[in-house]
């Protein structure tokens, strides 16, 4: 194992994959000699050249619909979104082109390509920090990752870049400034394979991406008070885990979910509602941002979005709630 | 006078790598020399004193990994003065940052 930046990271997959594939290519902002928006292309541009990694405008729809292109085409692109909010611009190409393509042509055509975008708020305010994962894996056809470690940057692009369909990458950009634990030799994770962060008989807790952290603070806090949280880290927010998920809330009997997002058709509204149904009397309950976009003011972006606290507030009322239930249900 | 030079928790949540010390143990320490270099996931930080010392002991090495509020070493004002346990130093030395 060696200790990287999540950057770094990044850009040894991309680097590994390249180098074994050279049908990839790189389009984004900045990302040739610039070295990308989170320095995370540094040296690709000088070990691929100009033909592999390429810049782009500040036009992501033409980004979007030149890899999707591309990608029935022959290649494999990997398009960075410096900000997630700017894929609203490429959604056409991406959800109408790309993600269609094999259905639409009875599995004759395929888009292979990846985009990759960073989400998630760090006080850049209603357009730049917005967290889009549902919207995403509301789509057939896309595949959504969510890294929370470098080590997951690392083996979950590689995934990316060799998946047959169009794949969504989101990264956080809390997660830069961090360092992580990455295998010295090549290392996949595979789509649909969640990760048990820590493990717990009293609820279960899911999340992904910057809010697995946020979730690990809150397992400890309440670990301080005899409650013992059982932290999944979803990684893949599709296609979902659904067996680790089934097998965790079996265990525990009651499910909080946790995300960046809206809890409006959010990732874990879905998550709770097939445990749901796949498990007679789970208790769930969940958390996302409040119904507001996040705002630029310090005061208001982190009122906005769930903290370890209002992580650990909620599992005791899901618990308290349920206590209260059993104690109706036996008077 | 034994100061430590820490990683300024004005950072917040963020891990830096120790790139290279530009002193070694019990060197002489000017005001205005770079003491190191550190990176941070997108730039390179020269630290650099502000003030005079001797450079005593280094607690972290070329690749080391450390987060805001770690101590990286001791110095003193003078060459011959008794070092006290880590954390019994309450002193911070004063230094700039220049990023790059």
């Amino acid at each position: 194992m060696s200790r990287l930046f999540f950057r770094e990271a990044i850009a040894r997959a991309i680097s590994e994959e390249m180098q074994r594939d050279p049908t990839i290519i790189l389009m984004g902002q900045d990302i040739a000699e610039h070295g990308g928006s989170y320095a995370e292309t540094r040296g690709l541009f000088e070990r691929f050249g100009a033909a592999r990694v390429r810049n782009t405008p500040v036009a992501e729809a033409v980004t979007v619909g030149l890899a999707a292109g591309a990608a029935a085409a022959g290649l494999r692109p990997l398009a960075f979104i410096t900000y997630v909010d700017f894929l609203m611009i490429g959604l056409d190409p991406l959800v109408n082109y790309a993600a269609k393509l094999k259905f639409k042509s009875a599995a004759q055509l395929t888009a292979p390509m990846v985009v990759k975008a960073t989400a998630g708020a760090k006080g850049q305010g209603p357009t730049h920090a917005q967290s889009l994962d549902s919207w995403l894996m509301n789509v057939p056809g896309i595949t959504v990752l969510a890294p929370s470690t470098s080590g997951d940057a690392y083996g979950l692009l590689k995934t990316a870049l060799r998946a047959p369909g169009p794949v969504v990458y989101i990264d956080h950009k809390r997660l830069f400034p961090l360092g992580g634990e990455v295998p010295d030799g090549e290392t996949l994770v595979p789509v649909a394979s969640a990760a048990i962060r820590r493990e717990g008989r009293h609820l279960t807790i899911v999340a992904h991406s910057y809010m697995s952290l946020v979730t690990i603070e809150a397992a400890k806090l309440l670990a301080k008070e005899g409650i013992e949280a059982e932290v999944i880290d979803l990684r893949s927010v599709w296609p979902v885990d659904w067996d680790t998920l089934e097998a965790s809330v079996r265990r525990t009997g009651h499910l909080l979910t946790v995300e960046e997002g809206q809890e409006v058709c959010g990732v874990g509204t879905e998550i709770a509602f097939v445990l749901q149904e796949r498990l007679d009397g789970l208790r769930v309950a969940r958390l996302g941002a409040r119904r507001m976009p996040v705002s630029a003011s310090p005061v208001l972006e982190s009122y906005a979005l769930p903290d370890a606290e209002r992580v650990a507030a909620s599992a005791r009322r899901l618990l308290q709630r349920a206590r209260q239930d059993d104690v109706a249900v036996t008077t | 006078m034994i100061r430590k030079l820490i990683i300024p928790v004005e950072l917040g949540d963020v891990e830096v790598r120790l790139l290279d010390w530009l002193k070694s143990e019990g060197d002489a320490v000017a005001a205005g020399d770079a003491l190191l270099e550190f990176e941070t996931d997108k730039a390179i930080v020269v630290v650099t004193a502000s003030g005079d010392g001797v450079l005593r002991r280094v607690l972290f090495g070329s690749g080391d990994w450390m987060k805001p509020g770690d101590v990286v070493a001791l110095l003193s004002s003078t060459a011959d003065e008794a070092l006290p346990a880590e954390g019994e130093v309450g002193d911070v030395l004063q230094v700039t940052f220049d990023v790059t």
